[in-house]
């Protein structure tokens, strides 16, 4: 079916004719960047920020928004590398029990003490960025070296395609499925669009806000300990730019913050876009100082192309 | 003529699909009240809204002060001596009675660029005193004040507004009567008076028609958004006003009443004594299967929040809910929804379509274990039922997955009912389930209706019209003030007539 090229399905199509465009200009800069080495980077950088922006992208398709996840994937690096010396590859349950229960206390005191979430969600970040800083006692400690070859596994790649990143697929694999084919999916969607509607179309709104934050706990969470297994340390600053990222790849994979649209395939795109950008900024020498400027600008102009001009949809949360 | 404030003539209005006015003729004289009177949806406030520049007329012409009058916006209509008081109140309840009566006026005591709030207080008391409410302190924050004091610094407002000019100003009063008690309504009628001794004239709505009698000089009477009477105070009665209300029964045929069905014997929802403080009390009824149980009532009888605890939205303080003869409690429409209770909302925009969404995930969302395979929401069967319903309700769409918001308000209201049915519920409330629909699409829907008593499901109607609730119901409850005040059976072959319920509502 030919159809005319609206601005907006331009716009809905962006993330792949981005995705396409700054491979090609990255790589007409600087070849390597196709190379398996510059690959193999990206898809290690990429595979913590899929993993928690896809909880994300629930909360926001939900029309609240979780500022908590780079506090989350702090402590659950902290969790992860303190627990790995008795628990051994078993401390990836703790961190994932911890990102249930921070998601699940974000969850409830939105849903129960109706406050706007990214206020519950910011108090809820500082708890956990103290808790891992008390928890590691400072900066970071290092996982022993002799317990390294336990951790051997994380290096086992599917030629560029490192495993954490398959991990990371199959995280966004559980996610879609609950996103397509599941009552909460559906729910999630219709609370997005309109609240009022979804409670007297007689769905669980409370129920649906509760479980979207506790996903979004348990992606970060995973992610934390893809940070501390990576990086073989407990680090409680870890998680800290990581929120705008993750936030960044939601929007720029094309989920309006409005709610009610959105997907988590698009995040996908829009986390590779995020990894790219750094990743290519870096080939093509940009000073690391600027890049954050770079970064925050594609943030804003992808909120922007996604947002209603109407001025019907305003963003108060 | 010498007396004459302001004249509308053949005043017409049009919304896409319906028509809300047509031919009003409308004349004030200085010094006068004249009162509007008619069923909800008859097309007063719709004349306000017009009278007071909120709404464009459609036609027709009118003349203020002898002059041609028409103003694009209230503030237009304010320079040209129309003032209107607004149903919902309109003052900021955390600011003062001054800063309200002046509220986007305060340039007039600037000074330096500052406001000399004692100069406005003095002025805003000058204001209050004029009619005689001397008693009011400028200074006061409007929060503590009551409702009735509220109202009156209202009119204090408007009149001060519209009153620069000197030459006779018209206040519109909708309905300021429904938050006052009898000795507050006599308070307003005084100030009514007083005003209209000073040469203005006030145009008073009310649902209550001993009210209307009370004050107006002369009644204009409403139906079908057309003027049926005009009535001086010394022949109105209650039920002269009643009957031109009311006017002729629509034809049975358009509500499909040969096709109303005979209710059967079990009972599938039952209220016992349901109150909610403040609203209601003591409303007790039966619904059987196959049955519509319609109720009447004005708007602030209770009956909307009837409707709103029974589909879940508002809990009850005391009483009891039985479905099927069990006792059930559900604190939101989702709990209402397990036990088999699912409504057609009256506000479709906010609560009966979710516009950015597909047609197909409208209708299955309120069902989603029905197009569940295998534990797993089916996408496929989800889209395979809306195309079903699309054909079975004839529904104008291009296909299930085009979004809601794209269709008409009556193929959208199909829409709604094809979620609602698609559940099986046993009990289904139709709150105006015909609102803002095209007179074909109403049609289908009254047809829709007979079908959905024909499987035995209950039905509890909030009608748009009296018409509509009379002819869909088989039994009919009235509510006025918080209490049911009538009971009556209305079978297919001896509808009672609207005059035999409005007595009651009213």
């Amino acid at each position: 079916m030919m159809k005319n090229l609206t601005v907006r399905t331009f716009v809905d199509n962006l993330p792949w004719l981005l995705l396409v465009a700054l491979v090609a200009v990255f790589t007409g800069i600087n070849p390597r960047f196709v190379g398996p080495i510059s690959l193999a980077n990206i898809f290690m950088a990429a595979a913590p920020l899929l993993c928690l922006s896809l909880g994300a992208t629930f909360v926001i398709v939900t029309g609240a928004i979780d500022l908590s996840v780079g506090a989350i994937v702090s402590a659950s690096c902290v969790i992860y590398g303190l627990s790995f010396p008795s628990m051994g590859n078993w401390s990836l349950l703790a961190a994932l029990l911890f990102g249930l229960v921070a998601g699940g206390v974000n969850g409830l005191l939105f849903t129960r003490l109706k406050i706007p979430s990214f206020i519950v969600t910011l108090a809820a970040s500082a708890l956990w960025r103290s808790l891992a800083l008390i928890m590691v006692g400072g900066g970071a400690k290092g996982i022993p070296m002799e317990l390294w070859p336990k951790l051997k596994w994380a290096d086992w790649s599917l030629g560029v395609v490192p495993i954490l990143f398959l991990i990371a697929l199959a995280a966004f694999a559980i996610y879609y499925f609950v996103q397509s084919k599941t009552a909460l999916g559906k729910s999630i969607f219709a609370v997005g669009a309109s609240e009022r509607a979804a409670r007297i179309f007689g769905l669980k709104v409370n129920s649906t806000k509760f479980w979207v934050f506790v996903l979004s706990g348990v992606g970060s969470a995973l992610a934390g300990a893809f940070y501390s297994i990576e990086l073989k340390t407990s680090q409680a600053t870890i998680g800290d730019p990581v929120t705008l990222l993750a936030i960044g790849s939601v929007v720029i994979g094309g989920t309006p913050l409005t709610g009610g649209k959105g997907s988590v395939w698009r995040t996908v795109l829009g986390a590779l876009l995020v990894v790219i950008i750094q990743n290519g900024l870096n080939t093509v020498a940009v000073d690391p100082y600027w890049q954050q400027i770079v970064f925050g600008a594609f943030t804003i102009l992808a909120v922007y192309l996604n947002s209603e001009k109407g001025g019907r949809n305003l963003i108060v949360k | 003529m010498e007396d004459m404030l302001f004249q509308a003539n053949d005043i017409g209005k049009e919304y896409p699909g319906t028509v809300a006015l047509k031919g009003v003729d409308l004349e004030v004289r200085r010094g006068e009240v004249v009162g509007l009177v008619g069923e909800n949806g008859a097309g007063k406030s719709t004349l306000l809204r017009i009278i007071s520049c909120v709404e464009q007329p459609s036609s027709g012409s009118m003349e203020m002060r002898g002059e041609p009058f028409r103003g694009r916006n209230l503030l237009e209509a304010n320079q040209s001596g129309v003032g209107m008081v607004f149903q919902e109140q309109s003052l900021m309840k955390n600011l003062s009675v001054a800063q309200n009566i002046y509220l986007g006026r305060e340039s007039q005591f600037r000074r330096l660029g500052l406001i000399d709030w004692r100069r406005m207080n003095a002025s805003a008391a000058e204001v209050l005193s004029s009619l005689g409410l001397d008693d009011i302190s400028p200074a006061r924050n409007v929060l503590e004040l009551d409702f009735a004091t509220r109202q009156m610094v209202e009119i204090a407002k408007v009149l001060n507004i519209v009153g620069d000019n000197e030459d006779g100003c018209l206040i519109l009063l909708d309905e300021p009567t429904s938050v006052l008690n009898d000795a507050e309504i006599k308070k307003l009628f005084e100030k009514i008076k007083l005003i209209t001794g000073q040469g203005n004239a006030v145009i008073f709505v009310s649902h209550r028609l001993s009210e209307v009698i009370d004050v107006s000089d002369r009644i204009y009477v409403f139906k079908d958004g057309r003027r049926t009477a005009l009535v001086d105070r010394k022949d109105a009665n209650e039920d002269l006003l009643y009957e031109k209300m009311v006017g002729r029964t629509t034809s049975g045929e358009y509500f499909k009443v040969k096709n109303q069905t005979e209710p059967g014997d079990e009972v599938v929802l039952e209220v016992r004594n349901l109150g909610m403080r403040g609203y209601f009390r003591d409303v007790s009824f039966r619904v059987r299967e196959g049955e519509v149980l319609g109720i009447c009532g004005v708007v602030g009888s209770g009956k909307e929040e009837v409707c709103s605890v029974l589909c879940g939205d508002d809990s009850p303080d005391s009483g009891r809910i039985f479905l099927g003869g069990e006792e059930r409690r559900f604190s939101n429409p989702a709990d209402a929804l397990d036990t088999g209770i699912l409504s057609v909302p009256k506000e479709r925009r906010e609560e009966g379509i979710i516009g950015i969404l597909s047609v197909a995930e409208n209708i299955s969302l309120s069902s989603l274990k029905a197009i569940s395979r295998h534990r797993m929401v089916s996408g496929r069967a989800s889209v395979d039922r809306a195309e079903e319903w699309i054909r079975k309700l004839n529904i104008k769409a291009s296909g299930p997955k085009v979004n809601v918001e794209t269709l008409s308000g009556g193929n959208a209201q199909k829409v709604v009912f094809a979620r609602v049915i698609a559940g099986e519920n046993k009990v289904v409330i139709l709150n105006h389930p015909t609102r803002g629909v095209d007179v074909g699409a109403k049609e289908e829907i009254y047809q829709l209706i007979r079908e959905i008593t024909g499987r035995g499901i209950g039905v509890v109607l909030l009608g748009d019209t009296l018409d509509e609730t009379i002819s869909l119901s088989s039994r009919l409850i009235v509510m006025k003030d918080g209490l049911v005040v009538a009971e009556m059976d209305s079978p297919k072959d001896s509808k009672p007539s609207q005059f035999d319920v409005v007595r009651y509502m009213m």
